[in-house]
Order: structure tokens, then C-alpha cells, then sequence
């Protein structure tokens, strides 16, 4: 409960720093933009707080060990991406309306539909350390796909103006069709070898952990399971969009419609399957008796 | 105090009496100079551009010239009669000349409302003449407000946003749509004179290339010679359609230059790149369909002028806020340069009766002590000089601090100015001081 209660709090100030970015429709003043950047980076202390806290109860592991802690260290390492762009870019360009309510929707799903234990830990030994590297590499993948959704969404909002040939309001510039594209190819091309190796390692993983798992073999990872074969249909959606990055004919809309898709995979494969309680032995002990974190 | 501007602007001179009286280059200084020699002890500023011509004077009521006066300086430095320009000049005094200059600083008296040149022109103007010494306090706090007010209406209403020509929306789409512009190819098909006015505005962004093409060869190579770009033949149109990344397309042509289907062999040999075509040509010269394509982004020249009238009116939108913000400024800094003005006779009160004090004591001293040496009585009268010095130290910083503090309430006296006064015996604040500064 206390736990709900810390998410919610810079949960809450992301989502005053979020309505503080909206107001920019109607105040114009620089105070509002000075308002929703010291908000913004008001959240993400506290968030840093909440996950040093959480790091220290487990000193000898990063917090990435289970799906509650990878994404909500995925939000704050979006939450600062944000920041930095907010900082970098003319004030007029509302990056926080794209980043916030993605930030805003991580910490969500991490708070209240991602699972909290991480009893793969019982494992102990290589297969923690290798577990760990899994989570890293898988996380490192999940930051550039995030990147890569928010700048095809400015992307498709700025053609969209364009296309409707509408004058920009003001307030509310959007970066060139040019530096989106950019932002996003470069996401995508470094999305794809992170989430490749963070899957190859976890299925060599899964392979090394059936064979070891005499106690408990019905908590070994098949390919039949929903975990992993959400996880292969991630993978071929991102394997397309990369090659669509260099398919002259899909470049655009298309790819970054496409993007949209991938991230909707990722966040499936990486809390849906938990959250929509489908049977999966992803994470699960080295014996039935499950472990709960202190 | 009294406040002056005089002057002819957009509205009230054409511009061959406008042009009559400007002070343009070298004038400025010169008029300056002029100013001051003949109406000394007033502080003068000279805004010269090319929509108006105002001077603005500063000074005790005795001292500001009269607008004849000033007119006769105008027609003597300028060498023009005084009947070619004198119906068109329009004075502002006082608040009214302070609110015309922050009127002036936000662009709401320009030719084109919201253009953002005004700003540096005022202050460019206040430098020249802080640079020829011909301002002081007065003109230090009412040009710093209009620095001040200026951006504070563009930031608060916007007033900037938005282009209001054709070339210049122009110029924010390619914005819109290109990152950097240094490896970009700008193709110009035609040379008709809309075509090289957009052009003149995009050779701001430094593009890599600028190809021209135009059935006429000899037209092309003119219009390259002019903006260092190089000629393609017409009949390589689809060639430079390729390596183009811009396209100004303006000729007279009857029918569509490009169809869509030579469009789309040119955007698969363009590997899909973006492209933005500014189809500036009555007929068109690109078919419309072109524009449906994914990575293109095509506008007609109705579809610029459109959005240039949709700025302007959202422009115009803004114009009640700024007067609004401007009014409320008008008022804080006249009531600013008033309190100012209160606490200079102030501290020259305080002086002056402190300087009554030591003289007289020092009178009386030098006479019960006639013993005294010539010597003694200089170290005697310095010593009470610097103890004068010492005790007023205090409260005329505080009363100028006082005065200084931005968010004061200006309709009342400054409470510090009336404890100063109150505390040494300085009488009530002078009655006309609130009337006229």
C-alpha cells in the first residue's frame, strides 16, 4: 500500500507537469514552460529516490529483476530523455505533451498491472547474473523503441498539419518531419541488436535453466509458451521495421505507423502476458514455492 | 517633467515625406548633436526606419521645445519647407508619448503588425543615442520599458507567430518539413517574380544548391547569375525533380508541368526522400494529386496565401491582450518615472537642508571661537562635511532603492519617500508633483 502510495506520488506530479505542458494551449507565458519543466524534473527526484530505495533493499542486483522494477527504471530513463529534449529544444516545441503521457502510462502499468516478484532469483548464481544481463539488454531495447514512439507520433502529427496544410498554433511547435524520421531511424536501428541479444540470451537462458530444473520442470520456459511467443512476434515486427527503415517505398507514415505497432508488442510481451494472467513460467522459481521480496 | 515624441510614421506621411525627413546613417548622430546644442538640458532619442521618423524629447516643462521649434530644427537640418511635412507630423506628450513608444516597441504601429524588426530599431535607436550622451534618467527607465514591453507582448499574445507573406510562410513550411538545409537542392522551374522573391527568402536557409530551369535558357542563366545557382536544361526537368529536395515551381505554363505519374518515377528514383513543391504558378504547374503521395508535401499558392490570411487574422486576435498589457505598462512606468522624479526634488530638498544645518552651525561655532586658525577651521568644516555626508548616506540610498522597486504600488506616494520627508522635517511632498511628473 505505502509502496501504491509512493508510485502514486510522482505518478501525480508527472501528471501536474503533464496538465501544466497542456495549459500551453491557452497561457502564454514562459513561467508555464518553467512550471512544467520544474515539474517534470520535481517527479522524476522523487522517482529517483523510489528507485535508489528500491535498489538498496537488493544492493547486489540493479532493479531490473522483475517487470515492476524494468519498467518503472524504463519511465525514469524516459522521463529524463524528456527532460534533456525539453531543456534542448526552443520553448515553443511541446515535446512534454509526447513524452508525458507515454512516462505518465509506464508508471501506470508498472504500478498497478506489472508483477512485483522476481522469484527467478531463487535461481541464484549464473543464471541470475545472466538473467540480470537479459533484463539490461531488453531494457536498453525498450528505451530506443520508447524514443522511437514518441518521435513518430510528433512525426505523424506534423504531417498531419502538413497534409491538412493548417497553420501551427501557437505554442505548439512540433520538430521538423526531417529531425522525427531521424530520431526515429536511429532509435529504431539501436532498438533491434538490444532486444535481439536481451531475447538471445534469454532463450539460451531458458534452454540452460530446463536442463537444470529437475525439482521443477513445469516451471521451465517452452516455446509454447505465451511469454516467449509474444516475444518471437515482437521480435518479427521489429525484424520488419528495420527493414522497412531501408525500404525506400515504406518510408514514412508507413514506418512510423509501424513503430506504433512494435511498441504496443513491447509493452504486451513485456507486462501484458503477466498482467492478462496468461499461464507463463517466465520468471518463475527454481522450486513451486514462491518467493517474495522482502 | 515633460514627455515628447513628434513625429510622421506610415499612417500620417507617404513616403517621399517620410524619406524627406529621415535620419538615416551619419543624420542620426549629426541630429542628435543638433538636438542637443540647441535645446540643451533635454534628453533626446531619434527612431528613424523607413515606416517613421519620431524624436523624443525629455526635459522640465521649461526646457522641452515646443513642436514649432522642433519643427524649425527639422526644416533647417533637412534643407525642406516646413509646409511639405508639417501637416503630416503627430505629437504625443507626456503618458500618451510613453504609450505610443511601447506601442511602437510591440509592433501594434507598424505597417505589418507583429513584424519583429521594430524591436531592434528602438534599441538600436536608444544605443545611438546613449552613445551620443543624449540620454538620462528619464529615457534610461522609459526605453528600457519599451525593450522590456516589446518582448513581453510578443511573448504573452504571439503576436509574432506566424508569417504574413507568401515567401515567408514559405520559408516556415520548409521549416516545418527540412531539418538542415545545407545538403538540400533547391529547384526553381520557371522565373516568374513571385518564384525569385520566394527564392530570396530561402537563400536565407543556405541550402547546398540552387538549380534554376526555365524553357527560356536565357531567362534561367539571369536568374542564376543572380542567386549564384546553375542552369539545367528544361529538358532535364525530371533529372533536377530527382536531385531536388525544394521545388519553386512559377511558370506561365497552360497545362500541368509535371502529372502525377511522372511524379511518381521520379519519387522512386528519389528513394521516397521528403520533398516539398511550392506550386506558385496560376495555372498550376503540378498536378494536385501529387500532393496525396506520402513523403511529398505540395502547396499551391492559394494554400500559402490562405495560411499567410489565417495568420494575419490570428495577428489581429492578439491585438486587444497587447493593448491591455500595454496600457497597464504606460501606466507603472510613468508612475515610475513620476516617483522618480519626487525623489530627486527629495533629495535635493534633503541636501539643501542639511547643507542650511552645517553652515549655520558652523557659522555659529567660528564665532564664539575666533581663536580658531584658518587651518582649524577648514579641518573643522570637513569634518562636519563628512559627518553630513555620512548620516544622509542611508536614507538616500534607501529612497533610491525605494524608488527602484518594481512592484511598488505607483498611485501612492512611496512610503519610504514619506517617512524621509516626515523625519526631516521636509514638509509635505511639493502639491504639482503628481500633476506633471
Amino acid at each position: 500500500m505505502i509502496d501504491r502510495l509512493s508510485v502514486l506520488c510522482f505518478a501525480g506530479t508527472y501528471s501536474l507537469a503533464l496538465l501544466a505542458e497542456l495549459a500551453r494551449f491557452v497561457v502564454r507565458s514562459s513561467v508555464r514552460w518553467y512550471l512544467t519543466a520544474g515539474l517534470m524534473a520535481l517527479g522524476w527526484l522523487v522517482q529517483t529516490a523510489f528507485l535508489a530505495n528500491l535498489a538498496l533493499k537488493n544492493p547486489l542486483m540493479p532493479p531490473v529483476t522483475s517487470a515492476f522494477e524494468s519498467v518503472m527504471v524504463l519511465s525514469w530513463i524516459v522521463a529524463l530523455i524528456g527532460l534533456y529534449l525539453m531543456v534542448r529544444s526552443p520553448k515553443p516545441v511541446a515535446v512534454g505533451i509526447f513524452v508525458l503521457p507515454l512516462v505518465i502510462g509506464l508508471v501506470i502499468v508498472a504500478g498497478w498491472f506489472a508483477p512485483r516478484q522476481s522469484d527467478w532469483l531463487q535461481w541464484g548464481g549464473t543464471v541470475a547474473f545472466w538473467g540480470t544481463v537479459h533484463g539490461i539488454f531488453l531494457l536498453g531495447g525498450a528505451v530506443f523503441s520508447c524514443v522511437a514512439f514518441f518521435a513518430g507520433l510528433m512525426y505523424l502529427a506534423q504531417m498531419r498539419r502538413l497534409k491538412g496544410k493548417r497553420p501551427s498554433r501557437f505554442g505548439l511547435a512540433l520538430p521538423s518531419l526531417e529531425q522525427s524520421e531521424r530520431i526515429n531511424r536511429g532509435s529504431i536501428t539501436l532498438a533491434f541488436p538490444l532486444l535481439t541479444f536481451g531475447l538471445l540470451i534469454g532463450m539460451v537462458l531458458s534452454v540452460a535453466v530446463r536442463s537444470q530444473s529437475n525439482e521443477a520442470p513445469a516451471h521451465a520456459l517452452t516455446w509454447t509458451d505465451p511469454k516467449v511467443l509474444s516475444a518471437l512476434a515482437m521480435w518479427l515486427v521489429f525484424a520488419v521495421l528495420l527493414h522497412a527503415r531501408f525500404r525506400p517505398a515504406m518510408r514514412g507514415k508507413s514506418v512510423m505507423v509501424l513503430t506504433i505497432v512494435a511498441f504496443g508488442f513491447l509493452v504486451f510481451t513485456w507486462v501484458g502476458v503477466e498482467a492478462l494472467r496468461l499461464p507463463t513460467a517466465h520468471g518463475a522459481p527454481k522450486t513451486p514455492v514462491r518467493i517474495t521480496r522482502p | 517633467m515633460r514627455l515628447l515624441a513628434l513625429g510622421v510614421d506610415h499612417r500620417s506621411a507617404p513616403a517621399p515625406v517620410r524619406e524627406a525627413l529621415a535620419f538615416d546613417g551619419t543624420k542620426c548622430t549629426e541630429g542628435l548633436d543638433l538636438l542637443v546644442r540647441a535645446f540643451p538640458d533635454n534628453e533626446f532619442v531619434i527612431l528613424s526606419t523607413c515606416n517613421r521618423v519620431e524624436i523624443y524629447v525629455a526635459g522640465s516643462p521649461e526646457q522641452v521645445p515646443e513642436t514649432d521649434a522642433l519643427t524649425d530644427l527639422l526644416v533647417k537640418f533637412h534643407g525642406v519647407k516646413s509646409e511639405f511635412f508639417s501637416g503630416h507630423l503627430v505629437s504625443y506628450h507626456d503618458e500618451g508619448a510613453i504609450g505610443h513608444l511601447f506601442r511602437v516597441a510591440a509592433s501594434l504601429e507598424s505597417l505589418v503588425l507583429g513584424e519583429g524588426q521594430i524591436l531592434g530599431q528602438v534599441r538600436d535607436a536608444y544605443q545611438a543615442a546613449t552613445a551620443r550622451k543624449t540620454v538620462g534618467p528619464t529615457f534610461h527607465t522609459v526605453f528600457q520599458n519599451a525593450l522590456r514591453v516589446g518582448k513581453l507582448v510578443r511573448e504573452r499574445t504571439g503576436m509574432e507567430q506566424g508569417k504574413l507573406s507568401v515567401a515567408s510562410v514559405a520559408v516556415d513550411l520548409a521549416k516545418d518539413v527540412f531539418d538542415s538545409f545545407a545538403d538540400k537542392t533547391v529547384l526553381v522551374i520557371g522565373a516568374g517574380k513571385m518564384g525569385e522573391l520566394t527564392l530570396q527568402h530561402l537563400k536565407a536557409l543556405k541550402p547546398r544548391q540552387i538549380l534554376v530551369t526555365n524553357r527560356d535558357s536565357e531567362r534561367a542563366e539571369r536568374v542564376a547569375a543572380r542567386w549564384n545557382g546553375q542552369v539545367v536544361p528544361f529538358d532535364h526537368l525530371g533529372q533536377a525533380l530527382i536531385t531536388a529536395d525544394l521545388v519553386i515551381s512559377t511558370t506561365a505554363a497552360a497545362e500541368p508541368v509535371v502529372t502525377l505519374e511522372q511524379y511518381l518515377r521520379v519519387q522512386r528514383a528519389r528513394r521516397n526522400r521528403l520533398a516539398l513543391i511550392l506550386d506558385i504558378a496560376i495555372p498550376r504547374d503540378f498536378d494536385p494529386r501529387i500532393g496525396e503521395l506520402d513523403q511529398v508535401m505540395l502547396y499551391h499558392v492559394d494554400d500559402l496565401r490562405a495560411q499567410a490570411e489565417q495568420n494575419r487574422l490570428e495577428r489581429q486576435k492578439s491585438i486587444d491582450p497587447a493593448l491591455a498589457i500595454i496600457e497597464r505598462e504606460t501606466a507603472a512606468c510613468f508612475a515610475r518615472l513620476r516617483h522618480q522624479h519626487e525623489a530627486g526634488v527629495l533629495l535635493l530638498q534633503l541636501g539643501n537642508h542639511a547643507d542650511q544645518i552645517r553652515q549655520r552651525e558652523l557659522a555659529t561655532l567660528f564665532a564664539t571661537r575666533p581663536d580658531l586658525t584658518e587651518a582649524d577651521r577648514d579641518a573643522v568644516a570637513h569634518m562636519a562635511m563628512r559627518l553630513q555626508n555620512q548620516f544622509l548616506h542611508n536614507p538616500r540610498a534607501a529612497v533610491r532603492l525605494a524608488v527602484a522597486e518594481p512592484h511598488h504600488d505607483h498611485s501612492q506616494p512611496h512610503p519610504v519617500i514619506t517617512f524621509v520627508r516626515h523625519i526631516f522635517g521636509l514638509g509635505d511632498r511639493p502639491q504639482n508633483s503628481l500633476k506633471r511628473l
